[in-house]
C-alpha cells in the first residue's frame, strides 16, 4: 500500500455547530477510558482478557441463582449453601484486583508513551479533569464487577422467594447499602494506588506487576513480618497487608466474623485501623497522582 | 494587543529554575500565517506552551483572540489546535476512531465529530487510510494525520510546531501546500520552525526569537525585500564605495564584492551612475536576493 496520500482540494466547511467546551472534553476523556479498560475499538486480543474477567465475576452469580432455582424446585425446603453477598465480594474482588492491575496502566501510561497527552493538554481540559475522567472510568469499572452480579443475584433469590417477589427484594433491602458501602471500599483500596503505580512506572506491564506484587507479596510478607517479630506493635506491620483491608472492612460492614486466615484478623488490627489505611492510601496516591499529572499537562 | 492582533505578547518572560527561557519579550502578532522561527533554544517552545496555558510565565501576559492564556486558558484552548512536535498519535487505534476522539475533546457532539473527522481526513490526504490503525503509519502520513487533529474542530487559531521535521522532500512539499491553505480556511497560523525556507514559503508575518528574545517581528516582505544591488569589482572598490555613500546609499562591501541599497533611488540607477562617474570596471551586477536566514544571521551577529 502507498503511504502517499493525495490531497483533494474539496473545499472546506468550516464548522458552525455547538461546541461543549470543557463538558465535551471531559465527556469524551470519560468514555475513551471506559473503550480503553474494555479494548473497545483496539484489536481482539485487547478485548479478551476483560471479557474473560468479566463473565469470571458474574457467572457464580448466575450459577448461584440457579442453584437455587433447582434447589426451590426439588427440595423447597432445604436452605442454599450459596448467596450471601458479603461472601460473593470474596469471588468480585480477587477478579476486580486482575482488572484494576490490567486497567489502571491501561489508562494512563499509553497516552505518555505515545504523547498523546500533548492532544490532551492542547484542549479544555485541565490536569484535574484527565486525572479525574481516567478515575471516574476506573471506578466505574469497579462498581460495574462488583455490583452487576450482586443485583443479579438480589433479584434473583427475590424472584424465588417463597414470600413472591417483592416482598423478597424488601426482606433484603437491609443489604443495599452495605453492598454499596462494600462497593466503594474496594474500589478505594484498588484504583487509586493501581493509578498511583500507572503514573510511576513506565510500562504497562511493569506497572501491573507491582501493583499486584504490592497488594499479594505485600500480604506476604506483612504476615512473616507479624509472625516473625516480637518486638512490641509488631502487629501492625499486617497494616502492609493492603490486599486485606478490603476483605477485612467488607466484614466489618456485614458484621461478619472475619476468617482467621486474614493476617489482620490473625494480628488483631481493628476494622477501623483497616479503613483508615484504605483512606490514607488512597488520599496519598491521589495527591501523587495529581500532582504529577499538573507537571506533565 | 491592538484591536487586529490575534496573539499579544506584554513583557513575557519565563525562567526554569536559573535558565531564562524568555526575557520579558513584547510583541503583536496579526491575523494571517506567522512564523516563530529561531534557533534550538531560543524560546519557541516555551512560548507555545504559554500561549497554550501549560506553562505560566513567570513575569508579564500573554493574549490569545482576546484571552488571558493563564487566567483564561479554556477559553484559550477551545478555540485554538496544536500540533507538537513530538509523537502524539495513539499506535493502536485507526486514524478515523482518533480524529473522532480529538473533534470530542475539542467539545463537537458525536455526529459533527465523526462528520468532521471524514472530512478533515479526506483534506489532509488520508482518505483511504482513515480505517488503517495509527502505527502502521509512515512519518509523512503520520505528520498529516498530526494536523488534522489540530484542525479537526475547525480552530480560530493553529499553533504548528515544526510542521515538516522528518519529512522528506515530497512529503514536505505537501506540508507546507496544507499549510498554505489553512489561511483560505479562515484558519489563522502560527508555525514554528528553525527552516528559515519553509517560513518564507508559508507564512506572511515572521516573530524572530533568539535567546529568548524577539530578534525582529514584522511582514515578511519588509524583512527580506531589502532592495539591494550586489557589484563585483574590477580592481579597486574604494572611489566606487565612496561615491556611492556621498550619493546617500546604504554600501556594504566584501573583498571585491559591493551591496547597494537605497530608499530613495533605485539602487540599480545609483551604481550605474558611480561606476561612470568612477570609471570602474566590473565583473558581475545583479539583485541581492535577501533570505530570511540572512535576516536572522545578521539581527544574531553571526
Amino acid at each position: 500500500m502507498s503511504d502517499r496520500g493525495v490531497v483533494f482540494d474539496l473545499g472546506y466547511t468550516p464548522y458552525e455547530g455547538e461546541r461543549r467546551g470543557r463538558r465535551g472534553a471531559l465527556l469524551t476523556t470519560y468514555r475513551d477510558g471506559l473503550n480503553r479498560v474494555f479494548g473497545i475499538r483496539r484489536r481482539a486480543r485487547k478485548k479478551i482478557l476483560p471479557w474473560i474477567l468479566i463473565v469470571l465475576a458474574i457467572l457464580p452469580a448466575v450459577v448461584f441463582v440457579g442453584f437455587a432455582f433447582l434447589l426451590s424446585t426439588f427440595a423447597p425446603d432445604a436452605q442454599s449453601p450459596f448467596g450471601s453477598h458479603a461472601e460473593y465480594f470474596s469471588i468480585t474482588g480477587a477478579t476486580v484486583l486482575l482488572f484494576v492491575a490490567l486497567a489502571g496502566p491501561e489508562l494512563l501510561i499509553p497516552d505518555r508513551r505515545s504523547g498523546v497527552l500533548a492532544v490532551y493538554s492542547s484542549r479544555p481540559l485541565r490536569p484535574d479533569d484527565y486525572v479525574g475522567m481516567r478515575a471516574a472510568s476506573l471506578l466505574t469499572v469497579i462498581a460495574g464487577f462488583m455490583l452487576i452480579p450482586q443485583v443479579l443475584m438480589y433479584v434473583g433469590f427475590a424472584a424465588l422467594s417463597a414470600d413472591g417477589f417483592f416482598k423478597g427484594l424488601g426482606t433484603n433491602a437491609a443489604e443495599i447499602p452495605k453492598i454499596l458501602a462494600a462497593t466503594a471500599i474496594y474500589a478505594l483500596a484498588y484504583a487509586p494506588l493501581a493509578l498511583l503505580i500507572s503514573t510511576i512506572a513506565s510500562r504497562k506491564a511493569a506497572a501491573t506487576g507491582i501493583f499486584l506484587g504490592v497488594m499479594l507479596i505485600g500480604t506476604a510478607l506483612a504476615a512473616g513480618l507479624v509472625q516473625a517479630t516480637s518486638i512490641p506493635g509488631h502487629k501492625y506491620a499486617a497494616l502492609f497487608a493492603l490486599g486485606e483491608h478490603p476483605d477485612h472492612v467488607r466484614d466489618w460492614i456485614f458484621s461478619r466474623v472475619g476468617s482467621s486466615d486474614l493476617v489482620v484478623n490473625g494480628a488483631g488490627i481493628d476494622p477501623w485501623m483497616s479503613l483508615v489505611t484504605i483512606l490514607a492510601v488512597a488520599t496519598v496516591s491521589t495527591v501523587v497522582v495529581v500532582t504529577r499529572y499538573r507537571r506533565l499537562m | 494587543m491592538t484591536d487586529t492582533s490575534i496573539i499579544a505578547a506584554t513583557n513575557l518572560g519565563h525562567a526554569y529554575s536559573s535558565i531564562v527561557a524568555l526575557h520579558g519579550v513584547d510583541f503583536a502578532l496579526p491575523a494571517g500565517r506567522t512564523g516563530l522561527v529561531g534557533a534550538n533554544g531560543a524560546g519557541k517552545t516555551t512560548l507555545i506552551k504559554i500561549l497554550l496555558g501549560i506553562l505560566r510565565p513567570t513575569v508579564g501576559s500573554a493574549n490569545v483572540l482576546g484571552f488571558d492564556a493563564t487566567k483564561q486558558f479554556l477559553q484559550v484552548r477551545s478555540r485554538i489546535g496544536y500540533m507538537p512536535e513530538g509523537d502524539c498519535l495513539p499506535e493502536d487505534i485507526t486514524a478515523s476512531e482518533f480524529l473522532i476522539q480529538a473533534a470530542g475533546l475539542a467539545g463537537l457532539p458525536s455526529t459533527a465529530a465523526r462528520q468532521r473527522a471524514s472530512d478533515v481526513l479526506t483534506l489532509v490526504g488520508l482518505e483511504e487510510e482513515r480505517f488503517r490503525r495509527l502505527g502502521g503509519y509512515s512519518t509523512g502520513m503520520k505528520q498529516r494525520a498530526k494536523l488534522a487533529q489540530a484542525i479537526v474542530h475547525d480552530p480560530e487559531l493553529v499553533l504548528l510546531d515544526e510542521p515538516t521535521a522528518g519529512l522528506d522532500p515530497e512529503g514536505r512539499e505537501e506540508m507546507l501546500e496544507l499549510i498554505s491553505r489553512l489561511g483560505g480556511f479562515g484558519i489563522n497560523v502560527l508555525v514554528s520552525s528553525h527552516v528559515l525556507g519553509d517560513i518564507e514559503r508559508t507564512c506572511d508575518w515572521v516573530l524572530m526569537l533568539d535567546g529568548g528574545r524577539v530578534l525582529r517581528s514584522g511582514p515578511l516582505s519588509h524583512l527580506v525585500d531589502a532592495d539591494m544591488v550586489a557589484v563585483e569589482v574590477v580592481g579597486d572598490t574604494t572611489a566606487l564605495i565612496d561615491h556611492l555613500a556621498a550619493a546617500g546609499a546604504n554600501v556594504d562591501s566584501s573583498g571585491a564584492h559591493v551591496y547597494v541599497s537605497s530608499f530613495d533611488t533605485d539602487p540599480f540607477n545609483l551604481v550605474r551612475d558611480a561606476l561612470a562617474a568612477t570609471n570602474t570596471g566590473i565583473w558581475s551586477m545583479g539583485p541581492k536576493a535577501t533570505t530570511l536566514e540572512d535576516v536572522f544571521l545578521e539581527g544574531s551577529g553571526e
